[in-house]
């Protein structure tokens, strides 16, 4: 049965020193349209004009406000992609960021066109395969360094916001397992300087920096240690064929893509830990019944035969997601953690876990992960005081 | 007289359904430089990519002439949050062939939306969802404050939701 059916086409003329880029995006659900002036030389986006044929909410009209987020960014742009959706996907609307990289794509695509065009003046039988192994493909003709605008809140803008203090009535070890700073995960908007501070003030004993596929020294945290008085702990959010896990007590820097497989044997041979991390994020928001998924199901996935625990309480799924991990993990008997995956200074605490034991380094650390003397904790329904 | 075009591109994604629980996802792609296809297998409900297979038939970067060692690495990955990064290690970054990639993208991004056509399908002609749900959407998912313009902050479908 036919289900659903997007096209894209994007045509492209040359106006003097520019390219005048025509976008339409059509499928079953929306319909729109954006023409982009990009200025041959550096491919530089100069304008973007948009126009919605067909839409789902009522406030996706807005997203036509923010279009100009782009203009500045050249084509030739290591990630234009990613750029695009973080300028124009996050603030905009991710059909036209969608869009835009197909023009963007195609605008570059041109160039070299036109450029094997003028090369074959020189020479009649150039073929297009012969020009382009002899020239470097997709690079600019002179730098193109632009200033780049994350697109994201900046911490700053809501640092003012009260924050629920918690009041630890047991001892033990309040930490939160995952979150992340920037620069180290390019996708954060806090430092580390005021994460730490952050949790400090709202009654954590320590965090631990899970930056994506990022190894912290540890002379730097040791010197984050000692400048604030609190303990900084390591670990690591790799990607694997399978999701993202959250690694401890593991040194290895693993760059790109791993096999879960090959994750599991590496932090075995470290002795470390791996906890999968918000395993059903986004998975339930077509809804459970529609799909069929069960805590049984999910259970035989056989991601959780490589895992030690699993990540229930994580800040930034729903509460549904978390207790749907939480039911499997029990199902499994399988160790449940929490952890805010903070990417903002006031998102750290937002849940964490608790150890009984006092922990003191990062070998406390995965040795009390192995002890499974800890539970999450959802800071939101134990606080008692707010500053 | 006007100009022809310098260029033009014509990408196509269309998602069938096999069975109860199987989806086929094909985006093919045509420009000057390219000529190709990819499709996805995917088993429901956990949105598993059993099967992947394709084609360059017109190509300028030999890296997308041998390719089928990416499908291998995609089957068992899960459409969903988080899978751009992984396509793009997988296979973008491990064969060289970016387009590729994008392909298989556009494949899962067709999977996701057929489900969105199908919830919209259930409201009846003419009617639109509440603003009052959109809100409760909010609610339920934080993850969708400030992800696009119609969810941030000045827009009717968050007014009076605190995320603090």
């Amino acid at each position: 049965m036919f289900k659903f059916q997007r096209n894209k086409l994007v045509s492209i003329k040359k106006d003097g020193e520019t390219l005048a880029v025509h976008g339409v995006l059509d499928d079953d659900v929306y319909g729109l349209e954006i023409d982009v002036s990009f200025n041959i030389e550096d491919l530089n986006i100069l304008s973007i004009k948009g126009k919605w044929n067909r839409w789902t909410s009522p406030e996706c009209p807005r997203a036509l406000l923010f279009l100009n987020e782009a203009v500045g960014s050249s084509a030739y742009e290591k990630d234009f992609s990613q750029k695009m959706f973080k300028l124009v996907g996050r603030k905009a609307c991710r059909h036209y960021a969608n869009l835009l990289a197909e023009c963007g794509h195609s605008a570059r695509e041109a160039v070299r066109l036109m450029q094997w065009e003028e090369a074959k003046s020189d020479n009649p039988d150039l073929t297009f395969n012969e020009y382009i192994k002899n020239v470097t493909p997709n690079l600019p003709p002179t730098s193109t360094s632009v200033a780049v605008s994350s697109g994201q809140v900046h911490p700053e803008d809501k640092n003012d916001i009260d924050r629920i203090v918690y009041e630890k009535t047991s001892g033990g070890t309040l930490i939160d397992l995952h979150v992340h700073t920037y620069p180290a995960s390019p996708c954060s908007s806090a430092p580390v300087d005021q994460l730490i501070e952050e949790a400090k003030k709202i009654g954590l004993d320590a965090v631990c920096l899970t930056d994506h596929n990022h190894v912290w020294s540890k002379d730097d945290v040791e010197e984050l240690r000692q400048k604030h008085g609190f303990l900084v702990l390591r670990g690591n959010e790799i990607t694997t064929n399978q999701g993202d896990m959250l690694v401890f007590g593991m040194e290895k820097d693993i760059k790109g893509i791993i096999t879960l497989e090959d994750l599991r044997a590496e932090v075995l041979a470290e002795d470390g830990f791996i906890i999968v991390a918000h395993p059903f994020r986004g998975f339930l928001i077509v809804g459970v019944d529609e799909m069929g998924l069960t805590p049984e199901k999910a259970m035989e996935r056989p991601l959780l035969k490589f895992v030690d625990a699993v990540e229930v309480m994580n800040g930034k799924v729903t509460k549904k997601e978390n207790e749907f991990a939480s039911k499997v993990a029990s199902g499994l008997g399988l160790p449940a953690t929490g952890g805010s995956d903070a990417h903002e200074v006031v998102e750290v605490g937002r849940y964490a876990t608790h150890f009984d034991d006092i922990i003191k380094n990062e070998q406390d650390l995965v040795d009390a992960l192995k002890k499974v003397r800890y539970s999450p904790v959802d800071i939101y329904s134990t606080v008692t005081t707010k500053q | 007289m006007p100009r022809p075009l310098v260029f033009s591109r014509n990408r196509c994604t269309a998602v069938e359904q096999i069975d109860e629980q199987t989806f086929k996802s094909t985006c093919r792609l045509q420009d000057p430089l390219n000529d190709a296809f990819v499709q996805i297998t995917v088993k429901l409900p956990d949105f598993e990519i059993t099967g992947v297979t394709g084609e360059f038939y017109r190509t300028c970067q030999d890296e997308c002439l041998d390719i089928s060692q990416a499908f291998e690495k995609m089957k068992g990955v899960r459409i969903g949050s988080g899978m751009l990064k992984i396509i793009k290690g997988l296979v973008a970054e491990a064969t060289g062939c970016r387009q590729l990639g994008f392909m298989i993208e556009e494949c899962c991004h067709g999977v996701i939306l057929s489900f969105t056509k199908d919830q919209l399908l259930q409201l009846p002609e003419g009617e639109e969802i509440p603003v009052e749900q959109y809100q409760q959407m909010v609610r339920d998912n934080v993850r969708l404050f400030n992800r696009c313009a119609a969810f941030a902050p000045g827009s009717s479908m968050v007014e009076g939701i605190d995320l603090t």
